[in-house]
């Protein structure tokens, strides 16, 4: 697993990252399954959603203190507020039109 | 502004490839990413829609002209968020640099969806701008000042020059014009 930002943080956060990839293999498979229609989708996410937030929860508020520390000492606070004041991302952008090119290509305008 | 574009596919089931992006780095072959941050992590109770906020750092071998110019250091952070939504089967993934963002941004857009065969597509794009306009404004106030600094010395320069031809000729010619008189 990558390190932290903070050396101080990364085995808060690979304990953070072993949660959740544990709870996000029993997930997503599912979830998928779980798409049929949207009352089982909803009923399948909340439980997920909870289930995360039981067995992830207490790791990740540790985890989360520390690394808002480490990106203040960093001086990225100020950059990070006003990357998410440009562009919050809330909800997932619309699917980009379909890209047809099989090769790798660059160009400039 | 310059773009850029691929697309492929990864042999393996969209399950496969979602739950591996969690363990891409570190990477031998991305040794540039050295440090990965959850900030924000959300899963939506009745979408199912898990949103990730993440901090990338790398160490990136910047030609040194790009350091000395811009003042930055080889360690540049990307912001990454990442939407994996189970009922559509899709994931994007948006990124933006943080460091040195007031000179140019990296916009960059990844997404996996199933295809044909049990694959995965992958797309990506990336746009690439230089803030121009924030330079431009910036040239703008350099010009301006140089102007403010040109015209101060030029008055300067004429008190300054004033003075001296005083100094040197008041006295005499003032005796000459009493001579004349």
């Amino acid at each position: 697993m990558a390190h932290s930002l903070s050396p101080e943080c990364t085995p808060l956060k690979h304990e953070y990252d072993s949660c959740f990839n544990t709870w996000f293999q029993g997930y997503l498979e599912p979830a998928v399954a779980a798409s049929v229609d949207s009352e089982t989708r909803s009923a399948y996410s909340k439980q997920k959603a909870e289930e995360f937030e039981q067995k992830c929860g207490k790791i990740w508020g540790q985890y989360r203190e520390c690394v808002q520390k480490a990106v203040k000492e960093k001086g990225l606070g100020e950059l990070l507020e006003q990357a998410r004041e440009e562009n919050p991302l809330k909800e997932p952008p619309q699917p980009p039109p379909e890209v047809e090119i099989t090769q790798s290509s660059s160009s400039s305008t | 502004m310059h773009f850029f574009s691929q697309a492929f596919q990864y042999q393996h089931p969209w399950s496969h490839v979602v739950i591996g992006m969690w363990h891409k780095y570190p990477n031998p072959h991305c040794t540039h990413v050295v440090t990965v941050d959850v900030v924000d992590r959300t899963v939506d109770p009745r979408t199912g829609i898990i949103r990730t906020e993440r901090v990338l750092g790398c160490k990136q071998k910047a030609p040194i002209w790009i350091v000395k110019l811009f003042g930055g250091s080889q360690d540049a952070f990307v912001r990454e968020i990442s939407f994996v939504d189970p009922s559509s089967q899709d994931v994007t993934i948006t990124s933006v640099n943080l460091s040195l963002s007031q000179f140019a941004t990296c916009f960059e857009r990844i997404r996996y969806a199933p295809a044909a065969g049990g694959h995965t597509a992958f797309t990506q794009t990336a746009e690439i701008q230089a803030r121009m306009a924030l330079w431009r404004s910036a040239a703008d106030r350099l010009e301006n000042w140089l102007v403010q600094r040109f015209e101060q010395n030029a008055h300067l320069g004429k008190a300054g020059f004033s003075d001296v031809l005083r100094t040197m000729w008041e006295a005499k010619e003032q005796a000459a014009a009493a001579a004349q008189g």
